[in-house]
């Protein structure tokens, strides 16, 4: 779980460190889907029984959302060069609402206070940190 | 006003960066009410990169873009990142630790290790309305993550 942790934090300082570095969008997004891609073929083929071979639906299914997690990633390292990586990592990650939101208005999956609350905290943050954004444009 | 530090350019990217990334993870709740996740969760992740490949190496050459040393390197740690915080959080949910302590520590622990890095590392000054936003998204995603 540390592991984990670690591993999620580190690519996001790596984010702001290609940034500094004056790495491209474009080219950053597509080595970090091409290294990701050689991963995961390996252990698919090595690690698996059945290997790359599925029902033509997982990969329709499979496709479309990994193109739009891509198009997240080039965004994302579009806009920390507007923005700070403190914020900017928090406005990508508070995303985990679309797919309980998703999840409630398409399987009807059950809301809690606990859930409700924090699905309602989501805009106020991003609000706070869009006028945190506008406050140092001033500054500046 | 500098082309570097536009607020109305970074809020129309995150927008973009934070739908399209709430909808990426969404696949694998479908494929789970197909019944289908238990068999192909490796499977269904390796047509998922490779969707994004396609995408990222569309964009790329429509930038007309060369890599360099750096970004190769870079973007490699990266995609190694990506891909053992997937491994150590599943890991630690098939070795019995429950989802509602794994979620909370590994989403709100590498939020705060990445604002720390921010604000200490790359000396970022964030203000009383960015660190307000970053109570309250921390709490939402914490919330969530319990509920």
């Amino acid at each position: 779980m540390l592991l984990g942790l670690l591993s999620f934090g580190m690519l996001g300082i790596l984010h702001k460190l290609a940034d500094v570095k004056k790495g491209r969008p474009p080219a950053i997004n597509a080595l970090l889907a091409v290294s990701s891609l050689v991963m995961v073929f390996g252990f698919v083929l090595f690690g698996t029984v059945g290997g790359p071979v599925v029902p033509r639906v997982v990969a329709l299914v499979a496709i479309p959302f990994g193109i739009s997690a891509s198009v997240a990633i080039l965004a994302f390292q579009a806009g920390v060069k507007h923005g700070h990586i403190a914020t900017s990592w928090l406005a990508i990650n508070l995303s985990a609402g679309i797919p309980t939101v998703a999840s409630i208005l398409i399987y009807d999956e059950p809301v809690g206070t606990a859930k409700a609350l924090a699905l309602a905290l989501i805009p106020v943050s991003m609000f706070l940190l869009w006028q945190d954004k506008k406050q140092q444009e001033r500054r500046s | 006003m500098t082309e570097e530090r536009d607020a109305a350019t970074w809020l129309q990217l995150m927008l973009v960066a934070f739908v399209a990334n709430g909808i990426g993870p969404f696949g694998l709740k479908i494929l789970t009410e197909l019944g289908l996740a238990t068999t192909y969760q490796a499977q269904y992740l390796l047509y998922w990169y490779l969707g994004g490949f396609v995408f990222a190496a569309a964009a790329l050459w429509r930038s007309g873009l060369r890599p360099r040393g750096s970004e190769i390197r870079l973007g490699a740690l990266m995609g190694g990142c990506s891909l053992l915080g997937q491994s150590f959080t599943g890991l630690a949910l098939a070795n019995g630790m429950p989802g509602h302590v794994v979620f909370p520590i590994t989403t709100g622990g590498s939020l705060f290790l990445v604002a720390a890095a921010g604000l200490l590392l790359f000396k970022e000054k964030v203000g009383p309305y960015g660190l307000a936003g970053m109570v309250l998204g921390i709490a939402a995603l914490v919330g969530l993550s319990l509920g």
